[in-house]
């Protein structure tokens, strides 16, 4: 099956750049180029993955991701035009699981997405602890106690790596690499930002964490360590 | 102001340096008393001497005057009494009476008399009288040299300043002594002792007077220095708070104008000082304001349309096989020059930042090794290509350190980029070390060098140090202008040894802290094989760049 994109940018040239570059990868773009339609257009389409333009008419590209992500956790990668660091963070916060810095190289662009539609590798346990979170890997689900945490795939894939290896600290390039499929360029605020959203959503105190704890100078692991 | 949790004998010394050093008032009042009781002493201490001296020396006169009068009329008696008499010895005792009631009688000296008449000793006479003296008489007053000189003085009087016991204590004295021819008793010695404590009280009294009114004098000098000094250094003070205030931000603040003498002066032009001030930092900021937007302004709308031209490029580029031969350089040339652009775009943008104090250090705890090796690794390939091997030669730098880890892989990146370019495929070695305060990371080529007047520039924008020499990594000549400034946001710096034919060596040392000063060098400019070959100029007339490249403080 075709894996739809929905291309959030106001520029046309640049969306129908776009994509040309997807649809000769084998993807099936689909466009809106108004940042106060762009959740009308997702809903209508129903993608595998968004890009999203930060710079948007109507409406804001961090707000449409907020927005985004209260009722969805199809991954979405952000298209900054600045180097600008604080923009970056904000849209990180505001749930963006990556983004591409303008110009970007289409292959670059078409990695990106692949990295975020590939399915999570092949689970070496079926269900695993860390505290009181329980992981159903073969079901994609995370309950803490009874309730059931709702976690994007890129939660899911960071809580995963970690917890599958409970032994092991991983440092921040170790993460980029197993859940961003990044080899060298380290922007260590991905993991930093995911595993503070992470923290918020699976830890009772996320000031005092206990299931994703940090491993000072190094890193960060499952659980207390010891 | 020293805490006042401790007030112990040992700590007040140094609140009194403390005070002595924060107050220019107290320092002043303080000098001036000191000088002034010094010169209040020595003027009192002179005055007492003279004083003193003068009174003893009219005492004495009075005293030689009294005791000349006396010997006189005692001899008168016993000169008078023989010539018409016999002398018995009752009759001479009589006189002896009678001479010594009438010296006594003649004193009018304060403070009292005393008198003693003896006989000289070693006399053969007729009659004697007996020693008498009156009550009271210190005996110890007349010493055997007194009464020696006396006996042998022949009708002049001899004076002798002593010490009087008294039950008060130790008074000062004069003993007068002188002879009298006594018919038929041959020379007795009349001894006269005066009380000169009445003159001592006197100079007592003077001497308190002086030093209470000194005292007096130079309290009052103290507080008029005190006063004097406030009405000047309240309005310095003023000025140094309001200045201070100022340098931290409160530009609005200003000195309170009144009168027209030299303070109001003062005040009034520190007030137009810092209007001109607040005028230019105001102007500043909003074109520094200005200057951002444009630079984030043209950063959008620059990349969006490069974005799709990169894009198209990139796209023809990969398809390039199936054009003939024309359009496929074409397409080439395209894109090597969409990339280029690319690159020179994102170097502008990046320096017009920094011009525009657009720019904010993310420190962060980075290991210096890992993060040096990362970018060795990165760049591995390139060098692989040049036939360069890459070392890194790590003695210290494991530890994690406060660095913005984007910035520094960009400066080691750039750093290492011409290391490969200009290293002519030779050894490249990158060292780490750090000690308390920095960090330092140097990067070592053995290639083409750089001819010293190509050093002094080698940080200039646009320069290039050979511009026929083919590129391979296509810099844009702004990358160490941009690894410069990103040293000296860090508070850092970069700086650089090159000789033609021996290499270049660039060391970047950056404080271990954020904020920190990185004021010592981990690693030397010069390497170690800087001497080692005697055909390269002499040392001093060139060599390593002197600390040209000095980090900003941020």
């Amino acid at each position: 099956m075709t894996p739809r994109i929905l291309v959030v940018d106001d520029d046309p040239a640049l969306a129908e750049m776009i994509g040309i570059v997807l649809r000769g990868d084998g993807f099936e773009p689909s466009f809106c180029g108004d940042g106060s339609e762009a959740l009308e257009a997702f809903r209508a389409v129903g993608p595998d993955l968004v890009l999203l333009d930060l710079m948007l008419p109507g409406l804001d590209g961090i707000e449409v991701c907020r927005l985004l992500r209260a009722e969805s956790g199809v991954p979405v990668i952000m298209l900054t035009a600045k180097g600008d660091t604080a923009d970056v963070v904000r849209g990180l916060e505001s749930g963006a699981d990556d983004y591409v810095v303008k110009p970007f190289d289409p292959k670059e662009l078409v990695a990106r997405v692949r990295t975020r539609l590939r399915p999570a590798p092949e689970p070496t346990a079926e269900v695993l602890t860390v505290g009181d979170v329980r992981i159903d890997v073969a079901a994609h689900e995370v309950r803490r106690g009874d309730a059931v945490v709702p976690l994007t795939p890129l939660e899911f894939q960071l809580l995963h790596a970690l917890a599958a290896k409970p032994q092991q600290v991983f440092s921040r390039e170790m993460l980029l690499e197993q859940v961003w499929g990044y080899h060298y360029k380290a922007d260590t605020r991905l993991v930093n930002v995911h595993v503070q959203r992470l923290r918020a959503k699976i830890e009772h105190d996320p000031d005092h964490p206990r299931v994703v704890t940090t491993v000072r100078g190094v890193g960060y692991r499952a659980g207390q360590g010891g | 102001m020293v805490a006042a949790r401790s007030p112990s004998w040992r700590t007040w010394p140094a609140r009194v340096v403390d005070v002595w050093r924060s107050s220019l008032t107290f320092r002043t009042v303080a000098l001036t008393v000191v000088l002034s009781g010094v010169a209040v002493s020595v003027i009192g201490t002179s005055i007492v001497a003279v004083i003193g001296a003068n009174l003893y020396d009219q005492r004495r006169g009075q005293v030689e005057a009294e005791s000349q009068r006396a010997t006189l009329l005692a001899q008168n008696i016993f000169d008078s009494a023989t010539a018409t008499e016999g002398s018995d010895q009752a009759e001479l005792e009589a006189l002896q009476n009678e001479a010594q009631g009438a010296v006594l009688g003649s004193t009018t000296s304060p403070g009292g008399t005393s008198i003693a008449i003896l006989r000289t000793p070693g006399q053969q006479t007729a009659q004697t009288i007996q020693n008498v003296a009156s009550a009271g008489f210190p005996d110890r007053a007349v010493t055997e040299q007194m009464r020696e000189a006396v006996a042998a003085s022949q009708g002049t009087l001899s004076l002798q300043p002593v010490s009087l016991a008294t039950a008060s204590g130790d008074e000062p004295g004069l003993v007068v002594g002188s002879t009298l021819q006594v018919p038929t008793a041959g020379q007795y010695e009349l001894y006269l002792v005066y009380d000169l404590s009445d003159a001592e009280q006197t100079l007592a009294f003077v001497q308190q007077t002086l030093w209470v009114g000194s005292l007096a004098l130079v309290v009052l000098i103290g507080a008029v220095t005190y006063v004097v000094v406030r009405l000047v250094v309240g309005p310095v003070r003023v000025a140094a708070e309001t200045s201070q205030k100022i340098a931290a931000g409160h530009l609005e603040e200003r000195i309170p104008e009144g009168g027209r003498d030299v303070v109001a002066t003062l005040g009034r032009s520190f007030n137009e000082m810092a209007d001109g001030m607040q005028r230019q930092i105001t102007q500043l900021a909003e074109l520094s304001r200005v200057q951002q937007r444009f630079v984030s302004d043209v950063s959008h709308e620059l990349r969006t349309p490069l974005t799709t031209i990169r894009l198209a490029s990139d796209v023809l580029y990969d398809r390039r096989g199936e054009f003939d031969a024309a359009t496929g350089r074409t397409t080439e040339l395209l894109h090597a020059q969409v990339e280029r652009f690319e690159l020179l775009l994102g170097d502008l943008l990046e320096i017009s930042r920094f011009d525009a104090g657009a720019v904010e250090l993310e420190v962060e705890p980075v290991a210096v090794v890992h993060l040096a090796s990362g970018v060795v690794d990165e760049l591995a390939p390139l060098a692989a290509g040049a036939g360069s091997t890459v070392t890194v030669v790590a003695p210290g730098g494991w530890s994690d350190a406060e660095v913005d880890p984007r910035r520094l892989r960009r400066i080691l990146r750039n750093l290492l980029g011409n290391a490969i370019e200009h290293g002519e495929g030779r050894p490249i070695v990158v060292e780490v070390d750090s000690d308390a305060d920095a960090l330092a990371v140097a990067v070592r080529d053995h290639g083409v060098g750089l001819a010293p007047e190509a050093l002094e520039r080698v940080f200039d924008r646009f320069w290039r140090a050979d511009p026929s020499r083919r590129r391979t990594i296509g810099g844009t000549g702004l990358g160490l202008s941009i690894s410069q400034e990103d040293a000296a946001l860090h508070g850092g710096r970069i700086e650089v040894w090159s000789r033609p034919g021996r290499g270049t060596r660039f060391v970047v040392t950056l404080p271990r802290v954020a904020g920190g000063a990185a004021s010592s060098a981990p690693l030397p400019v010069e390497p170690d094989d800087a001497r080692d070959d005697g055909v390269v100029p002499p040392l001093g007339e060139w060599g390593a760049v002197p600390p040209s490249v000095e980090g900003r403080t941020p």
